[in-house]
């Protein structure tokens, strides 16, 4: 099969350097060629009944981080506030 | 013999007789650390606090507290595992800078237990990989060969424990990335069952298959810290209740009457006569020891791995969209709007690797091509997890090599994604169902290089294959982890 890498790449808001497009290109052909080899198993998929996930209650907690420690790792900060491009016109 | 050589359990015993201090021991471990780091490239960043917490161990000693098995005891922790205020980086440029302000569950748990942090461990980036090459900060080595690789993506922990650079480490393993690299490394690995540790602080990479085990040179020693780390947890929503979870005050070191599966399809032709050979003795060994051997199948086997590259990636290509230079983590300098951001953001911070795997998640997950690959995938899913659930009502532990060969050269496998991937092909069932298995050293090859027994159990069955693993190791006459010449 062949793969449209550069649409799958822009469906992962990823971009592929022009250089290393065929190599990219292959690798993913050969890797969807091995996975693509499954048996048919004519069934429906069912969530495993042992396997219940306990949630929790729903509860407001006390926030346990600060402001500060929150946006201490982020890229741009401005009066404590993320700054992100423009994203309306 | 140098403290760094000794075992957790031996280190335990002699702090309590007052034979040695945490901080007699830390040193020990840094000195070995200043020796032999420069080779081995096991640790990412080292934790500055170290002294402190052994100082505190020290104290609460002369205090004459009461004191867990494990205080003290020098401990590496993998870099995908969240450390408030100490780097947390993934091995990838995406969060080369990062500082969690939370700690994982699992580290509060390793505090608690006055367990002395050394610092964080290199990895494959995000986890993928099985050779920790994919990492964005360097390449470790394997201190056994330094040209091999040290397996991965868990290389770093592995490392450690053979080069004595710490006593014992923890890792993560999706699809075998503590059995492989422990096997690889001549060290003892163990993956638990889904649900018995908690992940609330694991950087997620395949959150329905990651879980959090342990390194170390015996299997007392991943008893202890098995035992320390595991328990429900609120914060995950997959954890589970678990009983009787003092694994090494109860080991067994007997195997007789232990009835051992051995499946034909983990001895096949994809795997190395020598490799195939230790295990095959390993067999007999316990055979003559009282094990009852019965021949089991597990015909699914030749789809687990395209199985497990699906449902990974498809779960990898969503949980790392979080990763997009808002919150925290890299941000490109350069760009035009949000999206011209996100899309230089992303292919700058990640590397091939990863790339490639978030964009086979997002091919097998996008429109018109789920039925075929992600539900077909998650159908064979539950199919080989109901084959261990027949096999484990003729047998209490399955045994089977833990890699298809010793360690390869660094740079051999990095060009051929498929090559690499089939390094885990005796590994990725166990995550596919679920289950807890040990990998632990079985001999080696013509070149030295040491290869792995697994013992696979069923869920929650940690007591059993820790067991089993105590009375191979009993058997042997103890492994013999550390590396020499280094």
């Amino acid at each position: 099969m062949s793969i449209d890498i550069k649409h799958i790449a822009k469906l992962s808001r990823l971009r592929i350097e022009d250089e290393k497009l065929a190599k990219f290109e292959k690798d993913m052909e050969n890797i969807v060629a091995m996975v693509d080899r499954l048996p048919d198993i004519e069934d429906e998929l069912t969530l495993d009944p042992s396997d219940a996930m306990p949630l929790r209650e729903d509860k407001a907690v006390p926030n346990k981080f600060t402001r500060d420690e929150l946006i201490a790792n982020a890229p741009e900060v401005q009066a404590g506030c993320l700054v992100v491009p423009k994203t309306v016109e | 013999m140098k403290l760094y050589e000794k075992t957790a359990a031996e280190l335990s015993e002699m702090l309590r007789n007052k034979e040695c201090s945490a901080l007699e021991i830390l040193n020990d471990v840094n000195d070995r650390i200043n020796d032999v780091e420069g080779k081995v490239g096991a640790y990412v960043t080292l934790n500055e606090k170290a002294a402190e917490s052994a100082r505190a161990v020290d104290e609460a000693i002369a205090r004459g507290e009461e004191l867990h098995p494990l205080a003290g005891i020098p401990i590496g922790i993998k870099d995908n595992i969240s450390t408030k205020g100490l780097r947390t980086t993934c091995s990838s440029r995406m969060l080369e800078n990062y500082v969690p302000p939370f700690n994982a569950t699992v580290i509060d748990k390793v505090n608690d237990a006055g367990m002395v942090i050394t610092g964080k461990m290199n990895m494959d980036e995000f986890a993928m990989g099985s050779s920790t090459e994919t990492s964005y900060i360097h390449l470790t080595h394997n201190p056994h060969n330094l040209e091999c690789v040290p397996g991965g993506s868990s290389g770093g922990s592995a490392a450690a424990v053979a080069a004595g650079e710490a006593i014992v480490t923890l890792g993560s393993d999706t699809g075998g990335s503590i059995r492989q690299p422990a096997a690889l490394c001549g060290v003892v690995g163990m993956k638990p069952t889904y649900g018995s540790v908690s992940r609330y602080g694991l950087v997620a990479f395949a959150s329905s298959l990651d879980q959090i085990g342990s390194f170390g040179k015996s299997v007392k020693d991943v008893a202890m810290v098995q035992s320390a780390i595991c328990g429900y947890d609120k914060m995950d929503a997959t954890s589970a209740y678990v009983e009787n979870t003092d694994y090494a005050a109860n080991l067994r070191d007997s195997v007789r009457g232990l009835k051992i599966g051995v499946p034909a399809e983990y001895f096949g032709d994809g795997i190395d006569d020598d490799a195939k050979g230790s295990v095959y003795s390993a067999i007999k060994a316990l055979e003559a020891n009282g094990a009852e051997i019965r021949k089991i199948s597990l015909p699914s086997t030749e789809f687990a791995i395209n199985t497990y590259y699906i449902i990974a990636s498809a779960e990898a290509s969503s949980n790392l969209a979080r990763f997009d230079g808002v919150k925290y983590g890299y941000r490109a300098k350069d760009y035009d709007g949000l999206t011209d951001m996100y899309e230089k953001t992303r292919s700058e911070g990640f590397g091939d690797e990863v790339k490639r795997r978030i964009m086979l998640g997002t091919f097998v997950l996008s429109s018109g091509f789920y039925d075929a690959y992600y539900k077909k995938a998650k159908l064979v899913q539950r199919k080989i997890s109901n084959e261990f659930s027949q096999a484990f009502k003729e047998c209490d532990v399955i045994a089977t090599p833990t890699v298809p060969a010793s360690a390869f050269k660094i740079g051999e496998n990095i060009g051929d994604p498929l090559k690499m991937y089939y390094s885990d092909v005796c590994t990725v069932t166990v995550n596919i169902a679920g289950l807890p298995a040990i990998s632990l050293p079985c001999g080696k090859s013509k070149d030295g290089m040491p290869f792995g027994l697994q013992f696979i159990g069923s869920k929650f069955a940690e007591q059993t294959i820790l067991d089993a693993a105590y009375g191979y190791e009993k058997i042997c006459g103890g492994f013999d982890s550390l590396a020499k010449n280094l």
